[in-house]
C-alpha cells in the first residue's frame, strides 16, 4: 500500500469559511491522504478541528495527528493578528458563522493517526515517522 | 501578571465573593483526576473521581461545587471541574490491551470522544485553567500547543501545573522552558508535594466568575 502526500496553498484554503476548511482537511484525512499546508490554523480552529474529528471517528478512522510550526509575530505583526482575531470573533457573534480567516504563516502537516506514528515537535522544526 | 494579581486583591476588598469555575484540562493520563482527588480532599475530605491507568477514565466533566480554600491572607471558593483529557486520536484498540471486551472497547471509545467534545465545549464556562502536563513526557505535543493557544485567545487565566515529579524521570524544567510565558508550578499530586505553592498560585491569578 502507498501513502498519499497532498501539498494544499493558503489560497485554496484561505478562500473557504472555516467550517468548510475543516470539512476540507477531514475528508482528505479520512480518505488516507497526509496534507501538508501553507498556513497555520487559529487556536479556536485547530480546537474545532479536535471536536470535529471526534464526532467522525469510527473503526477505520480513530483521529488525526497534526504538528504547526508558526512563524512567531512580534511588533505591527502581532497587533495585526490580534486585531484579526478580534474581528473573526465579532463577526462570528453576530452571524453565529465562522468567517473566511486568513492563515497564519508558517506550515501544518495533518495526517491519520493510523499511518501517522509518531510526530517529534521541537520549537523550530519537527519530524513525522508515517507507515502502513 | 502582577497587574492581574493587583486587580484580584483589590476585587476581592471591596466586591462580593464569587466563586472561580476552575477547569483541570491537559492530555489523557496527565492526572488531572489524581490532581481533582487532591484538591477536594485537601478541602472537603471527598475524593471526585476514579483514577485508572487507563486512558479515558473520566469521559464526563467532573464537577465538585463550593470548595472553599483558606490560605494564609485570603479565602477562595472554587467550582472544581475535572475535565475528560483531551485527544486528537481515540482507537478503540488501544483498551483491548487492558483486557476489555471488543464491545466495552469501542463503548468506552465512544464515550471518550464525547467526552472530548464536551472539555472543548466546557473552554467558555471557565474562569481559570490548570493546564496539566505529564513531567517524564514531552511537553511539546500539539494538544498542549493548541490548548494553551485557545486560552490565550480567550483570554483564560492559565497556571501551567507539572505533575508527577515523583516520578525518577520527571523533567519539571523542560516544561517551563517549552512554555516560559505561563505561571507554573511542579507538583505531584499522588504526594501531594507542593501543593500549597498550587493553592498560592490559583489564588493569585484566578480570575473571578460573573
Amino acid at each position: 500500500m502507498k501513502l498519499k502526500l497532498d501539498f494544499v496553498s493558503s489560497t485554496t484554503l484561505e478562500d473557504k469559511p472555516r467550517d468548510k476548511r475543516i470539512n476540507f482537511i477531514l475528508s482528505h484525512v479520512k480518505d488516507g491522504t497526509i496534507l501538508v499546508m501553507d498556513g497555520v490554523m487559529h487556536p479556536e480552529e485547530e480546537m474545532e478541528l479536535i471536536k470535529e474529528t471526534m464526532r467522525r471517528v469510527d473503526e477505520g478512522f480513530p483521529g488525526i495527528e497534526v504538528a504547526s510550526l508558526k512563524k512567531p509575530s512580534k511588533g505591527f505583526g502581532a497587533i495585526a493578528e490580534k486585531l484579526s482575531d478580534s474581528k473573526s470573533g465579532f463577526i462570528k457573534s453576530i452571524t453565529g458563522k465562522m468567517p473566511k480567516t486568513t492563515l497564519k504563516t508558517g506550515l501544518t502537516l495533518i495526517g491519520p493517526a493510523k499511518y501517522i506514528k509518531k510526530i517529534k515537535k521541537n520549537p523550530e522544526s519537527f519530524s513525522v515517522l508515517a507507515g502502513i | 501578571m502582577a497587574l492581574n494579581s493587583f486587580f484580584n486583591w483589590f476585587t476581592g476588598l471591596f466586591g462580593k465573593k464569587k466563586k472561580i469555575r476552575l477547569g483541570i484540562y491537559g492530555s489523557p493520563n496527565v492526572g488531572k483526576t489524581t490532581l481533582a482527588n487532591r484538591i477536594s480532599k485537601d478541602w472537603t475530605g471527598e475524593e471526585m473521581g476514579k483514577v485508572s491507568e487507563i486512558p479515558h477514565e473520566t469521559r464526563t466533566v467532573q464537577k465538585k461545587e463550593k470548595i472553599e480554600i483558606s490560605l494564609s491572607r485570603k479565602k477562595i471558593v472554587l467550582n472544581l471541574l475535572d475535565m475528560p483529557g483531551i485527544s486528537t486520536k481515540i482507537d478503540y484498540r488501544s483498551f483491548l490491551k487492558f483486557g476489555m471486551s471488543k464491545r466495552e472497547a469501542r463503548q468506552r471509545a465512544k464515550e471518550a470522544t464525547e467526552g472530548v467534545i464536551e472539555a472543548i465545549k466546557w473552554l467558555n464556562n471557565v474562569d481559570t485553567v490548570l493546564a496539566v502536563m505529564d513531567a517524564s513526557e514531552d511537553p511539546l505535543t500539539q494538544v498542549n500547543i493548541t490548548l494553551l493557544g485557545n486560552l490565550e485567545a480567550r483570554n483564560i487565566p492559565v497556571i501551567l501545573v507539572a505533575n508527577k515529579i515523583d516520578k525518577k524521570n520527571a523533567s519539571p524544567k523542560s516544561i517551563k522552558e517549552a512554555f516560559p510565558q505561563y505561571p507554573f508550578v511542579e507538583i505531584s499530586a499522588l504526594t501531594g508535594k507542593n501543593m500549597k505553592e498550587l493553592y498560592e498560585a490559583i489564588a493569585s491569578y484566578s480570575r473571578k466568575g460573573k
